[in-house]
């Protein structure tokens, strides 16, 4: 890998120009533990610079210390060449500097133009804030960021990805120099990014610098002159040039470690059918869904985000009321009215949102494996009381079966990188052994040596018969992992894909077929 | 650094670490500094086991009610209906014993039962209706004060009162120890064992960490928050009902100052020990606090109305010191 460090450092666009950020040798600890061990960074006017790493290789950090949140514990930092320490988010938006997270937060009482504007000194007219004037002044941003929204409405309901375009029109209000962008395709569809990448393009021309952080590498290719790969806390290498390749960049990332091959997949005729699904529907995001799931089968639910498939998933676990269906789970009707019902009759679920909906972050690890599992730790059912041993076994198994790094079973998941805490979600289930597992975007924000892992988990659980469905948005997930694919578009099943049919382009061919279609008839 | 507020990220370690166990050691360290401090200026009154005693006594009723509204907040809830609802148990219990001639432990079960019941409309109200519990509860208990003065005609039931009744509060059953100081170690040893050790516990507790991913894992979110109603309805039925027998009459509005002391102990106990999180124990030594904070003001002769404005202050000390630790444990 040393050679990664040799490799040329020009830029893909040659500029000359001096370096807006220099970091060099950045270290900082949390605790005991290092977070970043050595790390540095160059960032130049103009640039779309990539940041890729694992979970945990120390990305976010090196962005808090940037954004003035965390305070490094050595190295040096420079800004416009003149060594700097930030020491507040304030003084970071005074040097030029903006960060745009994968959790966007706006006032959703206040309008378009008011979200942009907050925290901006605003021009006022007789004492009262001058909207009219404001309003002449960001209208044309807005309009160069591709904002459609009239900036008078509300910015409740607005989509993901009009937040983004809000959020990079603030920054340019602001005229920030340097747009740090984390995950921002994560949950985009691929339209909406495709904009997106235009718009970081028409910056990037313009002299602004974006720190384009991503898990995705294709979207790394395609945008970035020059890519900053972290491994473990430290700058393992600046790839650009030629040099600037997938399989570089892999190895880079994950250092060694085999690529995942695609699965056999299996045929599903003859195997019993574990969950059916008839006619499902809540309008106005499912609208009749049918289905059947196999034993050992890897089921895949592809489509775009907002074709509803989170939505779709949540009827079947009992998160939400059907307007109609019906459903049967080994052949004996099952219609659960809450999650507790479902999980019950032998269904679990890893949700989408592992933060939020997944994980009780201020508990142990312990704490939560052992929340679906409660019965089986207590000394008998006449005396519910935890049995801390049993507990502490449960989480050391679970810790073993899917290589969880962590201090112990007692280390607060808060605390786990985002692949292990999804692992933490996943061997909750496991323990369990449910009829059906659910899993809604398992590897989203996940490392790529995490990823592998919990591809390679999930085909050994269909091999011993498990039945899964899975639903990812990533268009490489499905075909890595599924036996078969069912690809969604506005509430409905539009393809079925199995055997060979199941291929990245088939999915997006298939998604994609659907959406330009209903586009037209609504024309 | 004019924007500097407690528990923002850039405070330096050393603060940081400062704040923290402030945070976490702050109550217990008040709590000892007081017993100093009054143990000093008041050599004689203060530091003696009949006092130590007395106190526990006084703050053994304080402290069930707190009890139970420690299981309300951990499941994310609050309850404003235990005052009022101790109050009218505790008339409806001498009512019961002294106009319906009922047994008395068939009249204590029969309020307890009830105190569970208003717990169970709390929580159906709250779960079921979607009512914020501030409103749910407050709405609840002001029906209570309502059925309280329709039971009694706001006149105290004081005459007829039963020797055996007092005795429940004033008794000393168990090696010379109070009554009140043995129920109180009875329920909040039970509570405890049911928060930190037991299957429900562990569900209180997630149900209080993360709603939406405690009823993904399958947990009953509706039931749960339920159960914790109506434990802290018992508490205040319990609670009523010891107050009665120690005053050996029923009163309209008697537990009802119970609610803002409860509410002190609670979020001391939260800022005790762990960061920002409601626990059992916590609450024990918040309820401590409070009591030993009023004994000194007693000792000393302070004016009533400092009595209400320790217990204001020391509320918003104690929601204060709850959320910095929240913060600091986030950052």
């Amino acid at each position: 890998m040393n050679d990664l460090n040799a490799s040329d450092t020009q830029t893909r666009m040659g500029t000359a120009t001096s370096p807006f950020v220099v970091a060099r040798d950045i270290t900082k600890s949390f605790g005991g533990a290092k977070a970043l061990k050595g790390v540095s960074i160059d960032i130049v006017p103009g640039e779309v610079h990539g940041l890729v790493g694992a979970n945990g290789a120390g990305k976010s950090t090196l962005i808090k210390i940037l954004a003035g949140l965390v305070h490094p514990d050595g190295g040096t930092l420079a800004i416009d060449g003149k060594p700097t320490a930030i020491e507040t988010p304030h003084q970071a938006t005074d040097l030029g500097m903006t960060f745009i997270h994968q959790e966007l937060a706006f006032i959703p009482g206040m309008t378009v133009l008011q979200n942009i504007m907050l925290g901006i000194p605003k021009p006022t007219r007789f004492g009262m804030v001058d909207w009219r004037a404001i309003e002449r002044e960001v209208a044309p941003i807005a309009a160069r960021v591709g904002i459609t929204a009239p900036l008078g409405a509300s910015v409740k309901g607005l989509s993901t990805a009009e937040n983004w375009l809000i959020n990079i029109c603030r920054a340019l209000v602001r005229k920030a120099r340097l747009i740090v962008m984390d995950e921002p395709t994560a949950s985009l569809s691929a339209s909406e990014a495709e904009k997106l990448f235009t718009i970081v393009r028409d910056l990037s021309a313009s002299g602004v610098a974006v720190l384009y952080v991503s898990h995705r590498l294709d979207e790394i290719l395609d945008l970035c002159g020059r890519v900053t790969v972290f491994r473990d806390g430290q700058s393992v290498g600046e790839l650009s040039g030629n040099a600037l390749t997938r399989q570089g960049l892999v190895e880079a990332i994950v250092g060694g470690v085999p690529l995942h091959h695609p699965p056999t997949r299996h045929a599903i005729a003859g195997s019993k059918v574990v969950l059916s699904v008839q006619n499902l529907a809540r309008a106005p995001r499912v609208r009749g869904i049918s289905f059947d799931l196999h034993e050992g089968e890897v089921l895949g639910l592809g489509g775009l985000v907002g074709a509803g498939r989170t939505e779709l998933v949540r009827l079947i676990y009992g998160a939400d009321a059907s307007d109609h269906g019906i459903m049967t789970l080994d052949g004996k009707p099952f219609a659960p009215r809450t999650p507790h019902a479902a999980v019950k009759a032998g269904l679990g679920l890893v949700p989408e949102e592992r933060r939020a909906e997944g994980l009780i972050l201020t508990k142990s690890l312990a704490f939560n494996v052992s929340l679906a599992n409660l019965r089986r730790i207590i000394v008998s059912p006449a005396l519910p009381i935890i049995n801390g041993r049993a507990r502490t076994n449960l989480a050391l198994d679970t810790i073993r079966a899917l290589s969880i790094k962590t201090e112990g079973p007692e280390t607060h998941v808060g605390r786990l990188s985002g692949g292990n805490q999804q692992k933490v979600v996943i061997g909750r289930w496991l323990q369990r052994a449910p009829r059906v597992l659910i899993l809604d975007e398992p590897t989203r924000g996940v490392d790529v040596g995490a990823r592998g892992e919990i591809h390679r988990l999930i085909r050994s659980l269909a091999e011993k018969g498990q039945a899964i469905l899975v639903v990812s948005s990533e268009p490489d997930e499905l075909p890595d992992v599924c036996d078969r694919v069912l690809v969604m578009a506005e509430g409905r099943i539009v393809r079925e894909l199995a055997g060979d049919a199941v291929s990245r382009t088939a999915i997006v061919e298939a998604s994609y077929a659907e959406d330009k279609h209903n586009q037209r008839k609504s024309a | 650094m004019s924007d500097l507020t407690l528990g923002s990220r850039h405070l330096s370690p050393g603060a940081k670490a400062a704040l923290g166990a402030f945070a976490r050691y702050g109550t217990i360290i008040g709590l000892l500094a007081m017993i100093a401090a009054f143990s000093i200026l008041s050599p004689r009154a203060f530091p003696t086991l009949n006092n130590f005693t007395n106190v526990l006594n006084q703050a053994s009723l304080a402290m069930i009610i707190a009890g139970g509204l420690t299981l309300a907040v951990i499941v994310g809830e609050l309850d404003l209906s235990i005052g009022f609802a101790a109050s009218f148990h505790g008339i409806l219990v001498t009512g019961l014993i002294v106009q319906n001639d009922l047994p008395i432990p068939i009249a204590i079960l029969l309020v307890v039962a009830l105190g569970a019941f208003i717990g169970l409309v709390n929580g159906f109200i709250v779960t079921k209706m979607r009512v914020n519990s501030v409103i749910a509860t407050l709405g609840v208990g002001t029906i209570i004060t309502g059925a309280a003065f329709a039971y009694s005609a706001g006149v105290p039931i004081v005459s007829g009162v039963p020797e055996a009744f007092l005795q429940l509060s004033l008794g000393r059953w168990l090696f010379d120890i109070p009554n009140n100081i043995v129920i109180m170690v009875l329920v909040l040893g039970f509570l405890w064992l049911l928060v930190e050790r037991t299957d429900i516990g562990q569900q209180i507790q997630a149900v209080g960490g993360n709603a939406a991913a405690a009823r993904l894992a399958g947990i009953n979110v509706d039931r749960v928050k339920t159960l914790g109603f109506v434990i802290s309805g018992m508490c205040a039925a319990l609670t009523g009902i010891l107050l009665a027998s120690r005053l050996g009459s029923g009163t309209t509005s008697a537990a009802d100052s119970y609610l803002l002391t409860a509410f002190a102990a609670v979020f001391l106990g939260s800022a005790t020990l762990r960061d920002g999180e409601f626990h059992i124990l916590g609450t024990l030594v918040g309820a401590l606090i409070i009591a030993i904070g009023f004994n000194g003001l007693n000792i000393f002769g302070a004016p009533t109305y400092s009595q209400y404005v320790f217990q204001g202050a020391i509320l918003i000390v104690a929601v204060g010191m709850s959320s910095l630790g929240r913060v600091l444990a986030e950052s």
